[in-house]
């Protein structure tokens, strides 16, 4: 129990957990199974680029990446073109997406470190260029998954979503991947202390360097599996993305300022964020209420989720 | 004899005079196009009829020049010194596609002041020395509940899906969407959600929504873009497909034109055409012209029903949306119908 409560990830699931009691009291209970296939439906997509987000935040302060959004649009623009709604393609279309992923982390960095941007502008300049690509190269272009692929993300066994469950495995992977590897304790370790870090012998520019590229291949895998799942890609796709990836972070109770991080509170919070819009919507709330509602419960949640921290 | 030459020749100039294109007048004026977004479909359409109807126009010589120019941020600031900058870059006329309503006013005054026309569509502007080519949006949604009572002589529940909070014609169209359904009681309106245009986010709001709706929901309000993303989630949770009113996108007419094939699907799609742009350009161009037009003028609809919904499909592009550019004659027939 005190393990549980010492968890700074508890609170997302805590709110997440009273959001969907709250939409069943005010539908008399029906529908709950419903609305938590559907949640973990949208959330897995919000974990994947979230998972990516973390790492990089986790880097340090400064560290964020805003190209994700016009990655995912690319990587689902051009993926879709090369499978062109050939089953045989699905393999080549997910590699492309991902290739596509580490070319704009490549190219990220490299304005990081050659040219000695700040990351918060150095990503968001890219994401203009690689937005403008994508526009260029799609056109708002909307070609159709491949039939195996659409139903591989929209599947379901006795109601639970199997991209969801692929992807709770992936999170489990990413967990130990922070956690026990050199790689992760090295992420951490430049997170809390940058200078410690280097002359402790981290190789900080690899290992920032690989973060940036993994953050981008995240979200080009995001963008291939959103694209099979909403029946294309379009040039619109990844907007909400951006925001979201940030929150999932902060809500989950890592530290935006670095350093401190754990991926359970990503899927906690990704159920959170979809059960809220939810719960709104179904007692039928005005948007400037809805906005209102959404902003002060995230605050609740994050006071919560730090004020464990400052306790420990 | 002589006399009677005269009149006839003089007759014969002014008929000549009469006879030359209105471009004439026009023909050293440069209009420019300012435009807030172009990162989605419907604007892209937007840029690529602008191009398709005023590259001839300029090559006729009707007007020296028709530059489109977008911001690529999609904020008041920005747009306000980009219509600065296309003031003292000379230019006789402003297209304009405000990214507010209201906040651009100075910048569209200075621009009056500086004697240079401004015409705004799609997202109009307030300030009274322009001119607006406005959408009746309220209308749209009244019509896409009359046509459900049509349809559906039983009534029944509807869910709503609505567009970004906060914007203008998002407020518009549900107004009229609630008004439709205050006179025809057979319908009540069950849930709404914010779908943001957008097909991804409609499905996902969608999704969250329906299980806690009853099970005989009999049509969807949409508007726009919308429609595609409805459709998914409510295949993904096994339901029964309602009578959901399409947005003219290629991919809602493509869905559409399959379940038509597939089991006779009824609905109807109504927007507003993207080429709305070049029914502003053949507007500014009036103006400039010396001719007298209304302040306040209305875009007519682009409506596709079951019958010319292969039409529609055939000539949109895919990703796109159905599309009509206008004329110069579309333009003087919206002039003459706001002059009444």
């Amino acid at each position: 129990m005190r393990w549980l409560l010492s968890r700074p990830w508890l609170w997302a699931y805590v709110a997440a957990i009273a959001v969907w009691g709250a939409t069943l009291a005010f539908t008399g209970g029906r529908g709950g199974a419903e609305v938590m296939t559907a949640a973990f439906t949208f959330a897995t997509f919000y974990v994947i680029v979230g998972l990516g987000q973390m790492f990089v935040v986790t880097l340090g302060p400064g560290n964020v990446d805003l190209s994700i959004p016009a990655t995912i649009t690319l990587a689902g623009a051009i993926a879709t073109k090369v499978m062109d709604t050939q089953n045989s393609m699905i393999l080549a279309g997910l590699l492309v997406a991902i290739a596509c992923g580490v070319a704009v982390g490549c190219f990220n960095y490299a304005l990081i470190i050659l040219l000695r941007i700040p990351p918060i502008i150095a990503t968001l300049s890219s994401s203009f260029l690689v937005q403008s690509t994508a526009i260029a190269y799609g056109r708002g272009i909307r070609i159709k998954p491949p039939s195996l692929l659409a139903d591989f993300t929209t599947a379901q066994i006795h109601g639970v979503p199997v991209l969801a469950v692929s992807i709770i495995v992936l999170s489990a992977l990413m967990a130990v991947v922070l956690n026990r590897t050199v790689y992760g304790r090295f992420v951490t370790a430049i997170g809390q202390n940058l200078r410690a870090a280097r002359l402790a012998g981290v190789p900080v520019g690899g290992i920032r360097f690989a973060t940036y590229v993994m953050c981008a291949a995240f979200a080009g895998l995001c963008g291939y599996l959103l694209s099979g799942f909403s029946g294309g890609a379009s040039l619109s796709m990844g907007e909400e993305y951006l925001l979201t990836s940030i929150a999932l972070v902060v809500i989950g109770g890592s530290s935006v300022a670095g350093g401190f991080s754990n991926v359970p509170g990503l899927w906690g919070a990704a159920l959170f964020l979809f059960l809220v819009v939810t719960m709104l919507n179904t007692y039928g709330a005005g948007a400037g209420l809805r906005y209102m509602a959404t902003g002060l419960i995230i605050i609740a949640v994050i006071v919560a989720a730090s004020g464990k921290r400052a306790v420990r | 004899m002589t006399r009677f030459t005269g009149a006839v020749s003089l007759l014969a100039v002014a008929a000549a005079l009469c006879a030359l294109p209105a471009a004439a007048e026009t023909a050293d004026k440069r209009i420019a196009l300012s435009n807030n977004y172009a990162g989605n479909s419907w604007r892209q359409a937007m840029l690529r009829s602008w191009d398709k109807v005023t590259k001839p126009a300029v090559e006729a010589g009707i007007v020296a020049a028709a530059d489109p120019f977008t911001t690529a941020e999609n904020q008041v600031t920005e747009q306000a010194a980009q219509i600065q900058n296309l003031v003292l870059q000379g230019y006789n006329a402003i297209v304009l596609n405000a990214a507010s309503p209201d906040a651009l006013n100075g910048a569209v005054k200075e621009a009056c002041d500086a004697g240079v026309i401004v015409v705004s569509f799609d997202g109009i502007v307030t300030e009274p020395c322009a001119w607006r080519i406005a959408v009746d949006f309220k209308q749209m949604g009244k019509d896409e509940v009359t046509y459900l009572a049509g349809k559906l002589p039983e009534g029944g529940n509807l869910l709503e899906i609505r567009g970004l909070a906060g914007v203008f014609v998002d407020d518009e169209i549900s107004k009229g969407i609630h008004e439709g359904v205050a006179e025809n009681a057979k319908f009540k309106i069950v849930g709404s959600v914010h779908g943001d245009w957008d097909q991804a986010k409609a499905q996902a709001a969608v999704a969250g929504i329906l299980p806690s709706l009853p099970d005989d929901i009999v049509g969807v309000v949409t508007q726009g873009g919308d429609g595609y993303g409805a459709a998914q989630a409510f295949a993904a949770a096994g339901r029964k497909t309602p009578t959901i009113i399409m947005g003219n996108r290629q991919d809602e007419l493509a869905w559409w034109k399959e379940q038509k094939d597939a089991n006779g699907y009824e609905t109807m799609s109504v927007s507003i055409a993207p080429g709305v742009s070049t029914l502003a350009f053949w507007v500014a161009q009036q103006i400039l012209d010396g001719k007298e037009v209304p302040k306040d003028l209305v875009v007519p609809f682009l409506r596709i029903d079951q019958d010319n919904l292969e039409k529609n499909l055939e000539t949109t592009e895919k990703g796109g949306v159905a599309n009509v550019e206008y004329t110069l004659e579309d333009a003087q027939k919206v002039i003459e119908a706001a002059a009444k």
